[in-house]
């Protein structure tokens, strides 16, 4: 056998290892022609996000059903939930987003151009028609008049107060008669919060920072302006309304939910079962009440059927000024799409999908939640979770109607509220120089965001 | 040879072949490192929210960072506070850690794991541990401390005690230095202890004049390291505060905030004036450091 010379050796292995290197873009480069072609177009991979993480139940259910298969024709979908927001950002500024996204800060992504605008594919949907959907809801899928979200999976109403009513019986309370002003809430709270030998807490009647008493990111509103009445981001002017007497007095209110409960005890307690939980504290049996969305009756019977069971809602507190008050919101979640990604167009036609009685069905059962879009709502059973049937009557018998301000710097100025509220109740500032510090941190920050 | 071939020098041709030879790693230094680098310092110029091309600002990203007095002074606090005591209280223990380890007890392996273990535990169970175990409701020492008839302590719910509480959990995990200096003093020439002996000194005199001494070179090191990882001390924080800084900003250290103004309120370029300015402070202590150590640090094979 003939003996390789070293370079003879070197130019073989050269040869190979180059070949071996251009092997797969000369498939590539064939798959390019082919996919080139019109019939061709079909079978691409879809990118969405959607960050929540009780989700993919539904959707392994939905991408069984006949109607998802037309739908998505020769297309696959890539479900990546949980997917953190820094990582999203990194994705968009490499220039790689996935096509669509749901529950990120939709006004921040809106507002800063990166969403590609869905007028013309709205214009021409047959799913999406304004009359169809609950006014605000479909508002806020816009920024400055033009339409970046397609409501979709989660969108019906935003504000109740409810409550385990077996805990309130069991405190000596009358579950048919639930308070309906802050200071109620107050004596309910004070009777329903308990402490063991050592003055640690074992129950808390209501957080009002809980949820959606406490949140303010994404699409979920800011409980005070709703509940004092007013308006606290006028997006016309970009100018905010925050050091007013309301606020004042909605920081001393309430946190005097936290004085009675303890500062470092309440923090004890979310430590372990979550600030904002979206009522993990609840169906733990820890608070007795939380202001939550109409989702919270059917993900409590999901998630914890023994405590969902005693479920009730009533009308999220008013200050005792404006008793009679009966306040409720719209907002919820949307489908947006990146201008720089690849297959936004197949991805419409998925959150066409989500507007369907199909994966509407799915999404009620299997996870509890109901869209913004008013045929379904008007076919669904409002006795199918304990507490759920409030959040229908409400959609008639409320007298004031809120919607998610229109604030392109939501997320920094939830941040700051949970910082400065903290300092209120650990009376470490008043709460008048809080809400002035409010008031200057936010416009200091909008000016420095460049708006 | 090929490149004799191309009639270069050897001094080039040397050159040329070691850089051939580095360059996986010259790459990615050049790539990960400087490029980072350099790109940081172009945004710490910029308003730039890695969604909308960078605006150029100067200096005014420093600027507003030294004249906000919503964070930066409390950001600063939190982080001095806990860099000052962090760092030399976490020599101490390791250095005292080893120096019990290295002591004739029995089963003085089995210890040597059992201390050096905290350091390969992953942060997110470290903090996962310590945030049940220091829960004032929940946790287990407190539960101890309710069974001994004592109140509880809300060591991590508690502003006033949330740093001290995380000092504390740092100088657990000191497994790696201690190992160290476990085998710097395994280095320590037995004669001079002899000697020392022969001459009267007694067990304190030896471990201030000898031990010390002897060890002041990992000391410096381990001390340098301590500082420049309380600078950046992030994920502990970050992990057992869920990401919040709290309770009541107590825990908001300059890491924390940093990469809360990049990636929560989209201040890139804010942030990346942030981590200059964090970078030149902690060159500015290493080099306090360094000048220090002329007075305290012994180097046995160093020039009279």
């Amino acid at each position: 056998m003939k003996k390789l010379s070293r370079r003879e050796f070197l130019r073989v292995g050269a040869t190979v290892a180059a070949g071996a290197t251009l092997a797969p873009y000369i498939a590539q480069a064939d798959e390019a022609v082919v996919s080139n072609a019109p019939a061709a177009r079909q079978g691409v991979t879809i990118q969405y996000w959607p960050s929540w993480s009780n989700f993919p139940p539904a959707w392994e259910k939905m991408v069984e059903t006949d109607e998802y298969k037309e739908f998505v024709g020769d297309n696959t979908v890539e479900v990546k939930t949980g997917t953190p927001w820094e990582a999203v950002l990194t994705a968009i500024a490499a220039g790689t987003p996935p096509d669509a996204v749901s529950n990120y800060q939709y006004l921040d992504l809106m507002a800063r151009g990166v969403l590609r605008p869905i007028d013309d594919w709205v214009a021409a949907s047959e799913y999406f028609k304004k009359e169809l959907y609950f006014e605000g809801s479909w508002n806020d899928g816009f920024y400055q008049g033009v339409m970046y979200g397609a409501p979709g999976i989660e969108g019906f109403l935003r504000y109740g107060l409810n409550y385990n009513a077996k805990m309130v019986e069991d405190a000596g309370l009358d579950p048919d008669n639930p308070p309906q002003t802050w200071e109620g809430c107050l004596e309910w709270h004070e009777a329903l919060t308990k402490f063991d030998d050592a003055g640690n807490l074992t129950q808390m009647g209501l957080d009002p920072y809980d949820a959606m008493g406490g949140q303010i990111a994404i699409q979920d509103g800011f409980y005070p302006p709703v509940s004092w009445g007013w308006k606290w981001f006028d997006a016309d002017a970009g100018t905010f309304n925050i050091a007013n007497d309301m606020m004042i007095e909605a920081f001393d209110v309430m946190g005097e939910f936290y004085r009675i409960a303890g500062p470092d005890n309440v923090a004890g307690i979310r430590s372990v079962e979550g600030q904002g939980g979206w009522g993990g504290s609840f169906n733990a049996s820890v608070q007795a009440m939380i202001i939550e969305g109409y989702w919270h009756p059917g993900e409590t019977i999901i998630q914890k059927p023994e405590v969902g069971q005693y479920n009730r809602a009533t009308w999220a507190p008013v200050p005792t000024a404006r008793e009679g008050a009966k306040v409720q919101g719209t907002g919820g979640h949307y489908v947006v799409f990146f201008k720089d990604a690849a297959n936004t167009e197949p991805m419409f036609k998925i959150a066409e999908f989500f507007q369907t009685d199909t994966a509407c069905q799915i999404l009620f059962e299997d996870v509890g939640w109901l869209p913004a879009r008013i045929p379904f709502i008007e076919k669904t059973d409002p006795s199918a979770f304990p507490g759920l049937e409030f959040y229908f009557d409400s959609v008639t018998e409320a007298t004031e109607w809120s919607s998610p301000a229109r604030c392109p710097i939501t997320a920094y100025v939830s941040q700051q509220y949970q910082e400065l509220r903290e300092k209120v109740f650990r009376d470490e500032l008043s709460a008048a120089d809080a809400a002035a510090e409010f008031q200057t941190r936010c416009e200091d920050e909008y000016k420095m965001a460049g708006f | 040879m090929t490149l004799q071939r191309w009639g270069l020098r050897p001094k080039y041709r040397n050159l040329l072949l070691g850089l051939i030879f580095i360059s996986p790693w010259l790459i990615g230094f050049i790539v990960f490192t400087i490029y980072p680098l350099i790109s940081s310092l172009y945004y710490s110029l910029h308003r730039y929210d890695l969604l909308r091309p960078p605006v150029f600002l100067g200096l005014d990203n420093y600027i507003t960072f030294f004249t906000d007095k919503s964070h930066t002074p409390v950001v600063v606090y939190n982080t001095l506070y806990y860099v000052v005591l962090s760092a030399p209280l976490g020599v101490v223990s390791a250095f005292l850690l080893a120096g019990l380890l290295n002591t004739q007890i029995k089963g003085r392996s089995v210890f040597r794991a059992i201390f050096f273990f905290p350091a390969i535990v992953p942060a997110i169970v470290t903090a996962q541990i310590w945030r049940f175990l220091l829960n004032v409701q929940y946790g287990a020492v407190n539960g101890a401390l309710q069974g001994l008839g004592l109140s509880t302590i809300p060591f991590l719910s508690n502003p006033d005690l949330s740093k001290p509480s995380l000092i504390l959990i740092h100088m657990w995990a000191q497994g790696n230095a201690m190992l160290i200096f476990l085998a710097t003093l395994q280095d320590v020439p037995r004669s001079l202890y002899e000697a020392a002996t022969v001459d009267g000194a007694n067990g304190w005199h030896k471990f201030r004049y000898i031990t010390i001494p002897m060890c002041s070179p990992v000391i410096l090191f381990n001390l340098i390291m301590a500082f420049i990882g309380g600078f950046q001390n992030f994920t502990l924080p970050w992990l057992i505060s869920g990401g919040t800084g709290g309770p009541n900003q107590s825990t908001e250290f300059y890491s924390i905030h940093l990469y809360r103004r990049a990636f929560q309120n989209l201040h890139m370029g804010y942030a990346s004036a942030m981590a200059w300015i964090l970078f030149v402070v902690i060159v500015a202590f290493t080099v306090i450091l360094f000048r220090s150590s002329g007075r305290w640090v012994y180097y046995g094979g160093a020039a009279e």
